[in-house]
């Protein structure tokens, strides 16, 4: 046992001095801002998209372009940050303040009133209502000759950030201009879109990046519903209440039989053992990657015979396993560390809120609980499996070949992450939890569930006894393995190889 | 008192008869060779003495224990093949080795340190094993081999690979071991080298014993050979009672057969060549080899 540890505690110095396992650890915050990044960086790369509109029907566009520039004005209110006071008039900065403040169908009325050109009831303070009657007409005017940039100042939402019109409506320059690729669309608006789609046509060279088409489309159809209520003589609250979309609340059952709210954070805690199972995976695949490689390379350095003479194969093959797990551990524990310090230290430090609460996922022990006992089980596991395999190589080309059916079993949790994750306690997801190579990452997949104690029980105690058998046919193999020189033998002859007992086992060649 | 005993040991690889009825003793505080051809069941012998692997019959008994394992602490073993952990330092290797034969971690710095220095490497106890020379890495392998002071040292072809100065170097090293007291066991299939060190050999072939015994004793009861320089045709060397010619050119060595006088061979040859020296000496252990395989082939 002793002779165990001074093997493991070698193995595990020399693996933590690598420059891979630093490469390893510092992987995961760059990971984690990758994930954070690429979304933004996507967005921001993409360029702003021109577009042209012929209008047939003559007042379509004009409709539609106010709509625009009002829901934009929206944005302006709902979205504000501090620090970009500097960017607003002077006449708006003033009682800027006092508009945000104001309940969300208030605001709809403030739009109103300084784009449609509406009187300021009640609702609405003294001081507010003498300020429309002094500005509304100039605050209309300033927005409408922002520019696009300027508008982009205050809030990414603004739809001039992605998509902005040009004045052209000649066709023959508009059709140029698209083959010139100076264009992205044009749109033809036919006579009547209130009465049919005739004469509608969108022109563009890309038929597979549709969003423009979608955005400029929902804003007709918009448009088009208006003037078809008006038209029916239906008054605006009819309206409205013919316009209310219809919702359903989520609701989740508790144990005892009470309702429960759902909110982001449950959807989140549903969600969360799927990002579990996936760092699972890759922390199991890392580690047991790193023991074949490992056992390879002591074998072409020619230092097993010396081990040899020392230990016993049992205890060399028992040292290395703890080792790495050792190794595999520091990793594991460092990546949570940083996870729980980005996902809630970070917030706190520069006092942002993050969108959903993963402090209490994080803090969940089914997960980080089952998280650590399904990484030591489930790398025990595949190592065992493993090393057994890789002890007979010589090389990682000749190892690549011989464990492939095992790696082939690993794909499968990965691929099957999401159908558990939509539904754990589902037929597929318990099934699967009594395969003992896949018990770990499934039961992980599952924890939200969860599943019961008694599959806990059971599924936890047949993985133990696949632990077992592994490491009795691990030292099986291993122990000739190791000495083995060429070409690594066939399953057949690794069976027959099980088959003998070990006190005259020999190198098969 | 013997370090290793083997009694009828047989060992197989597969259909391949490895090791065939072995047995031998080697006495304590003797250097002891083991000899042969590559492929005659040296190594096989000498995993089986370190317990790397099992016999599939018969008895063995290192240093008095008949479970060879339990005192794997007290041998010493130099594979044929061998290596380092290149990322280790020098001390921190042997060190490392001296713990895994049940040293304080202590004690072993300490005759690492003690060790290194007796071969010049102090120097180089800091320096990683990759940064070490052909020569400074196989003296640092010695070093592992014997940092706990093992009772029983076994070197697997130890002249291997090795240049002129390391040959005389690990030669010292057999010496001094023997001269503290220690059996040395060493496999080799250079019959010079053996002649010229070990009190005791084993000859095997083809995994079967073919003689033992100390080397003075061994001489003694095999026919002399002659030996001679000479110019002229080598095929004239064959003459009545001669039964092999090892020509290496100008000078031969020749045996006779048994009860052949030599001086009536010396007077034929006087007609058939010309002779500058000849000499009657024991059989080198070579020619003892060939004799002996020649004899239990036939």
């Amino acid at each position: 046992m002793n002779r165990m540890f001074l093997i493991a505690q070698r193995e595990y110095l020399e693996n933590v001095r690598t420059k891979g396992f630093w490469i390893g650890i510092l992987m995961m915050p760059l990971v984690l801002i990758m994930i954070a990044l690429v979304p933004i960086l996507v967005e921001s790369t993409r360029s702003t998209q021109q577009y042209a509109v012929i209008d047939e029907s003559g007042e379509t566009l004009q409709a539609v372009d106010r709509a625009i520039l009002r829901r934009d004005f929206g944005y302006l209110i709902t979205n504000f940050a501090k620090g970009q006071e500097d960017h607003l008039p002077p006449f708006l900065a003033t009682h800027f303040p006092e508009l945000r403040a104001l309940p969300d169908d208030l605001i709809e009325n403030v739009i109103d009133i300084i784009f449609e050109g509406k009187v300021a009831d009640d609702s609405y303070s003294k001081r507010l209502r003498h300020f429309f009657d002094l500005e509304s007409v100039n605050i209309r005017k300033w927005w409408q000759n922002l520019t696009a940039e300027d508008k982009a100042r205050f809030s990414r939402r603004m739809s001039t950030n992605d998509y902005v019109r040009i004045s052209e409506e000649n066709l023959d320059i508009l059709n140029q201009m698209i083959r010139d690729g100076e264009l992205f669309a044009y749109f033809v608006i036919g006579p009547n879109p209130v009465e049919s789609n005739q004469g509608a046509r969108y022109v563009s060279n890309n038929l597979t990046d549709r969003d423009l088409e979608t955005w400029f489309r929902n804003q007709i159809n918009l448009y088009v519903r208006d003037r078809k209520l008006t038209l029916s003589n239906i008054d605006d609250e009819t309206a409205a209440w013919i316009n209310e979309a219809f919702s359903f609340e989520g609701v989740k059952l508790d144990e005892d039989g009470s309702e429960e709210q759902v909110d982001e954070t449950d959807i989140a805690r549903q969600w969360a053992p799927v990002a579990f199972v996936y760092f699972l995976w890759v922390s199991i695949l890392i580690n047991t990657q790193m023991l074949i490689t490992n056992t390879i390379e002591e074998k072409s350095n020619k230092l097993i015979e010396v081990l040899l003479s020392s230990v016993s194969p049992i205890t060399l093959m028992g040292g290395k396993i703890v080792g790495i797990a050792a190794t595999g551990l520091t990793l594991v524990f460092a990546w949570l560390l940083m996870a729980l310090s980005f996902f809630v230290g970070l917030p706190l430090l520069i006092g942002i809120e993050l969108p959903i609460d993963l402090s209490m996922v994080l803090a969940d022990p089914s997960f980080l609980l089952s998280f650590l006992m399904y990484f030591l089980l489930g790398y025990l596991l595949y190592a065992a499996l493993l090393v057994g395999l890789g002890s007979m190589c010589n090389n990682l080309k000749e190892a690549q070949n011989l464990i492939l059916p095992v790696q082939l079993i690993q794909m499968v949790p990965i691929l099957l992450m999401v159908p558990i994750g939509r539904d754990p306690n589902g037929t597929l997801a318990q099934t699967l939890s009594y395969i003992p190579p896949l018990t770990p990452f499934v039961m992980m997949n599952r924890a939200a569930g969860p599943p019961t104690t008694i599959e806990y029980v059971v599924t936890t105690l047949l993985l133990v006894i696949s632990i077992v058998a592994a490491f009795w046919l691990a030292a099986k193999i291993f122990r000739v393995g190791i000495l083995m020189t060429g070409k690594p033998p066939g399953f057949i002859e690794i069976a027959k190889l099980l088959r003998t007992p070990v006190v005259s086992q020999t190198p098969l060649r | 008192m013997n370090s290793i005993e083997l009694h009828g040991v047989n060992k197989y690889f597969g259909d391949h008869h490895a090791v065939r009825d072995l047995s031998f003793k080697v006495p304590e505080g003797t250097v002891y060779g083991f000899l042969g051809p590559n492929g005659a069941g040296k190594t096989s012998t000498i995993r089986m003495i370190m317990s790397i692997l099992y016999p599939d019959s018969g008895d063995l008994t290192v240093l008095g224990d008949s479970m060879p394992e339990r005192v794997k602490d007290r041998l010493g073993y130099l594979p044929e093949e061998k290596g380092l952990y290149k990322k280790m330092k020098t001390r921190d290797l042997i060190t490392y080795f001296g713990t895994l034969k049940g040293m304080s971690r202590r004690e072993a710095t300490k005759r690492a340190r003690l060790l290194l220095d007796q071969f010049g490497l102090l120097d180089c106890e800091d320096l990683h094993c990759e940064g070490l020379s052909k020569g400074m890495g196989q003296k640092v392998q010695i070093i592992a081999t014997l940092i706990h002071d093992p009772d029983l040292v076994i070197l697997d072809e130890p002249f291997s690979g090795l240049d002129p100065i390391n040959v005389e170097l690990v030669r010292e090293i057999i010496l001094d071991l023997r001269s503290k007291g220690k059996t040395v066991v060493f496999s080799t299939h250079i019959m010079e080298q053996a002649e010229q060190i070990c009190d005791s050999i084993l000859l095997v072939n083809e995994g079967r014993k073919i003689l033992d015994g100390s080397v003075t004793d061994l001489k003694r009861e095999f026919e002399p050979t002659l030996l001679l320089e000479y110019d002229g045709d080598p095929d004239s060397l064959h003459q009545p009672g001669v039964v092999r010619v090892n020509n290496m050119g100008r000078s031969a060595e020749l045996s006779l057969a048994s009860g052949t006088d030599p001086q009536r061979t010396l007077k034929s040859l006087m007609d058939a060549v010309t002779l500058h020296s000849f000499t009657v000496k024991e059989p080198s252990l070579h020619e003892i080899f060939v004799r002996s395989v020649g004899g239990s082939t036939s």
